[in-house]
């Protein structure tokens, strides 16, 4: 009982961290329709910007900061070079997810040219686990935790309550109308990528700590179980996609502790892309639209 | 060609859709005669176009029955429904539109015979050829008589909406069905091309394929039609000769009345 | 010849044959596959545990025979279909565009997760290594002389696959692929049963991959998780996206216009000595430089040409038109 809480812990925290990237990539997908394949880079170049800057002032909140104002001018500079560009040449949503898949590789090369592509170490200290309600979570994990839920208000105040927010659902919903409504989708568009990157940068930054180490490839790994916990959610649906990532994220850590036999062991760690995907392929043929709405569609309807 | 000499070309009984709590199709029943045209009229949401959908396999009915040539059909993939020889076309116009105005022609009709992938790789000799050129030789003489002759080493994508709409009509006459749905001919298409495309659905008679027509352009179905078909609300409201519905007061009521008052 | 020139046309046969495959799937019928190299990698397995004989501890694999290279190499065809069938007849079903881009990506990841992780399997991520020379013994070849046979072998079998695909090209089968591309529904409503369709060219597609797959085995002499490199398969979906997706000369073109931006772009770098960092004499930097030069080729080529340099060709009809009667008040 014990191990199933801890397990369910480091659960907890891995859903927050995944909540906070999958929101930020559905956040892009609602505006503009299109998967930024791309998305996980932003979480790479936040972690590389956290490192720089707690290097250098050896400040955690200055490393965060710089990890979501990078994340973010990286989303803004991805919208504008090349997600926009695409959109307004009319490119279908496959050609624009093949475009990001190419940008997301430029990346990763660029980065290994800068930082090498060995293992940068970010090791902090993570503190002394702590009894929070039934689980065992040291202080970094209860930050991530705390933040992440913060982050989620704030975004939930934001969309639901102020101007942006409106102009962000109206866009989301029907890019068209909203035009001509007078909103500019486009400015709309750029300034939720900006907010997404902030968002997303600053998931890079608190995996990285999480995890201790990251390579200019750290992004895209993750992107993928991102990828899994935004359809699992629905989506574009900025909260369904939330949800999508705590039952993910909880899932990816749950189910290698299990006492499965498989070959000569348990279900290891490493088998967690492919967890991932098999939830993936589960929810895309059956749930198409989602877990959380019920809806199954044909090829033709 | 052996064409059952008594019976409809298509018989509806009962056909149901229901999307969600709305009801799109409920309990419609209709038959189309063989070797006429029949117009499928009635006001926007009436449900023609999800009737379409569900005789042509595009959507799956919850409950009756359609049969074609005395066969149930309904719950057949669109693909059997058109092998079968009951073709339809789209509201908008589906040409394939990176092939040429020629291809299109040329690939509305279905070869079982060659279109597998060994005789595609073993398909050099002469038989194959011959059917090949015969094939040419017949989408050229369709091209010719729909004026797109000169047209048709044009990719169609390229084409204006009146012209992809006679492409549709030159297809359906490459595939020769028994029966043919045609969904709004009329829709956006220049009103000078409405004599064409009423010559063309007497020709499709002509060469036996019966024709069910749904359009919203009333004088265009006085002029095609032999039979007329009017829906409201998912279900067949009256039925008859064109001339015979305009003093029928439930469809003044509920479509033609609609056009009067506005 | 140089070495370098035989390892460089080998390697472009055999890239050549994979390209082809790719273009059945993402060319004609117009998915982008990404499970692809998958189907490569499962046809080198294949054909390596089927001819290098049973493991040596503490290595572990599957099967472990010592048949002939030919019949290995058309058991490793016959299983890349087979995992193309499951994965095909799972994703080509209902999903479209990015849905499907998106399952196939797992798919491709759920493999590579196994073939890494899962040892009993291809002994993980050590992989499988001693094909030595296949067929060089019934042909008394020594180490120099195989290494042309291999690159004839090579070449032969790409003019090969390059003949019969310019075959399927034009035939009917062919142009059924294309009228899913184009419109899946008018497909349908033409009696294409779209889904046997688009799974007969997912599964040609895949049987290239593997057949490739089977020669870059006897190529490498091994093979491992590290041939699944992205760049690797970046540079194949490059080169039938900048030679012209649907067009088998355009695809020809762009595998050597790939070829020679994979082998040739990055002596052009300035020499920065450095320490780590910046340094383009690093082997590192050299694969990182050329990575960004193909991601950006694929970016630059779908925004300003996604036709590629060759379109796809359509079939022309010479013969002479009929005078156009009253072509004029079509135009509406």
């Amino acid at each position: 009982m014990h191990a199933a809480l801890l397990t369910l812990g480091f659960g907890i925290v891995t859903a927050s961290i995944l909540a906070l990237s999958a929101v930020a990539f559905t956040l892009q997908y609602g505006v503009t329709n299109v998967a930024n394949v791309s998305h996980g880079e932003i979480l790479t170049i936040g972690a590389y910007a956290a490192y720089l800057v707690h290097q250098r002032t050896g400040s955690a909140p200055a490393a965060a900061l710089a990890a979501a104002l990078a994340g973010g001018l990286t989303a803004l500079a991805m919208y504008s070079s090349v997600i926009g560009p695409f959109i307004h040449f009319g490119a279908s949503p496959t050609v624009i997810f093949i475009a990001t898949l190419g940008l997301s590789f430029v990346i990763q090369n660029v980065l290994v040219i800068i930082f090498g592509a060995s293992n940068v170490a970010y090791n902090l200290d993570p503190g002394a686990p702590q009894q929070i309600g039934p689980f065992l979570l040291n202080p970094l994990d209860q930050q991530i935790v705390i933040s992440a839920i913060a982050i989620t208000v704030v975004l939930f105040f934001i969309i639901s309550r102020t101007k942006f927010g409106k102009a962000l659902r109206a866009v989301s919903q029907n890019r068209e109308l909203a035009r001509v409504t007078g909103i500019n989708a486009t400015r709309v568009a750029a300034a939720t990528f900006f907010l997404a990157g902030l968002i997303a940068g600053y998931a890079g930054f608190v995996l990285a700590e999480t995890v201790g180490s990251f390579t200019p490839y750290f992004g895209f790994g993750f992107f993928l179980i991102t990828l899994t916990a935004a359809v699992a959610g629905g989506l574009g649906r900025a909260f369904g996609t939330m949800a999508g990532a705590v039952i993910v994220g909880i899932v990816l850590e749950v189910v290698p502790a299990l006492p499965v036999p498989f070959v000569g062991g348990y279900i290891s760690a490493s088998y967690n892309l492919a967890i991932a995907f098999g939830i993936l392929a589960l929810v895309i043929l059956f749930r198409p639209r989602g877990l959380f709405t019920n809806a199954r569609r044909t090829v033709f309807e | 060609m052996t064409t059952p000499t008594a019976g409809p070309a298509l018989e509806v009984r009962g056909l149901t859709k229901r999307f969600g709590g709305v009801i799109a199709v409920d309990a419609c029943s209709f038959e189309a005669p063989l070797g006429q045209v029949t117009g499928l009229i009635g006001p926007n949401g009436a449900g023609k176009s999800t009737a379409i959908d569900l005789i042509s396999g595009f959507k799956l009915p919850d409950s009756g029955t359609v049969l074609f040539k005395g066969r149930e059909i309904q719950g057949l993939p669109p693909h059997q429904i058109s092998r079968l020889g009951l073709i339809r076309t789209f509201q908008s116009p589906r040409e394939w539109p990176g092939l040429t105005v020629l291809e299109n022609v040329v690939m509305a009709r279905w070869d079982p015979g060659r279109e597998g992938f060994f005789s595609g790789l073993v398909g050099l000799g002469r038989a194959h050829r011959v059917k090949a050129e015969d094939e040419l030789i017949q989408a050229r003489e369709i091209l010719d008589e729909f004026g797109l002759s000169a047209l048709r080493n044009e990719r169609a994508g390229n084409l204006s909406g009146g012209q992809k709409r006679l492409v549709e009509f030159a297809r359906i006459r490459m595939a020769a069905p028994e029966l043919v749905i045609l969904d709004e001919p009329m829709g956006g298409v220049n009103p000078v091309l409405g004599e064409r495309m009423a010559l063309a659905i007497e020709g499709f008679i002509a060469s036996g394929t019966s024709v069910i027509v749904v359009e919203h352009n009333l004088p265009f179905i006085e002029r095609v039609t032999h039979h007329v078909i009017v829906m409201a609300q998912g279900t067949v409201i009256a039925e008859g000769p064109f001339e015979s519905l305009r003093s029928n007061a439930d469809v003044v009521d509920a479509y033609l009345g609609e056009q009067v008052r506005q | 010849m140089s070495a370098y020139l035989v390892s460089v046309l080998t390697e472009g046969a055999i890239f050549g044959i994979m390209a082809l495959g790719l273009n059945v799937i993402w060319g004609w019928s117009g998915d982008f596959d990404l499970a692809y190299y998958g189907y490569i990698a499962v046809g080198a397995y294949m054909t390596l545990v089927l001819t290098i004989g049973a493991p040596i501890a503490p290595a572990q694999y599957i099967l472990g025979a010592t048949l002939p290279y030919p019949l290995a190499v058309v058991i490793a065809v016959i299983s890349a279909m087979a995992v193309a069938l499951v994965v095909g007849s799972i994703a080509l079903g209902h999903l479209r565009g990015i849905y499907f881009s998106i399952v196939t990506l797992g798919a491709v990841y759920v493999m590579y997760v196994f073939a890494g992780q899962f040892v009993p399997l291809f002994d993980g991520y050590n992989g499988l290594s001693g094909l030595f020379d296949p067929m060089g013994d019934w042909f008394g070849l020594d180490y120099f002389s195989y290494q042309y046979f291999l690159m004839g072998l090579c070449l032969v079998m790409f003019a090969l696959v390059y003949f019969l695909m310019s075959r399927v090209s034009s035939s009917r089968f062919g142009m059924a692929l294309r009228t899913l591309r184009e419109d899946e529904r008018a497909a349908a409503a033409f009696g294409r049963d779209i889904y046997r369709l688009k799974l007969k060219g997912y599964l040609l597609g895949a049987a290239l991959g593997g057949f490739a797959g089977a020669l870059f085995a006897a190529y490498l002499t091994a093979f491992n998780t590290s041939a699944w490199s992205p760049i690797e398969v970046i540079v194949l979906y490059s080169a039938v996206l900048v030679g012209g997706r649907g067009n088998i000369r355009g695809v020809a073109l762009g595998v050597v216009i790939m070829g020679l931006i994979v082998n040739e772009s990055t002596r052009f770098l300035p020499s920065l000595p450095g320490v780590g960092a910046f340094n383009t004499d690093h082997p590192q930097v050299l694969l990182a430089a050329r990575g960004a030069i193909i991601g950006l080729v694929l970016v630059l080529f779908l925004r300003f040409r996604p036709q590629g340099l060759l379109p796809e060709r359509r079939f022309v009809d010479r013969q002479p038109a009929q005078p156009a009667t009253d072509v004029a008040p079509l135009t509406a």
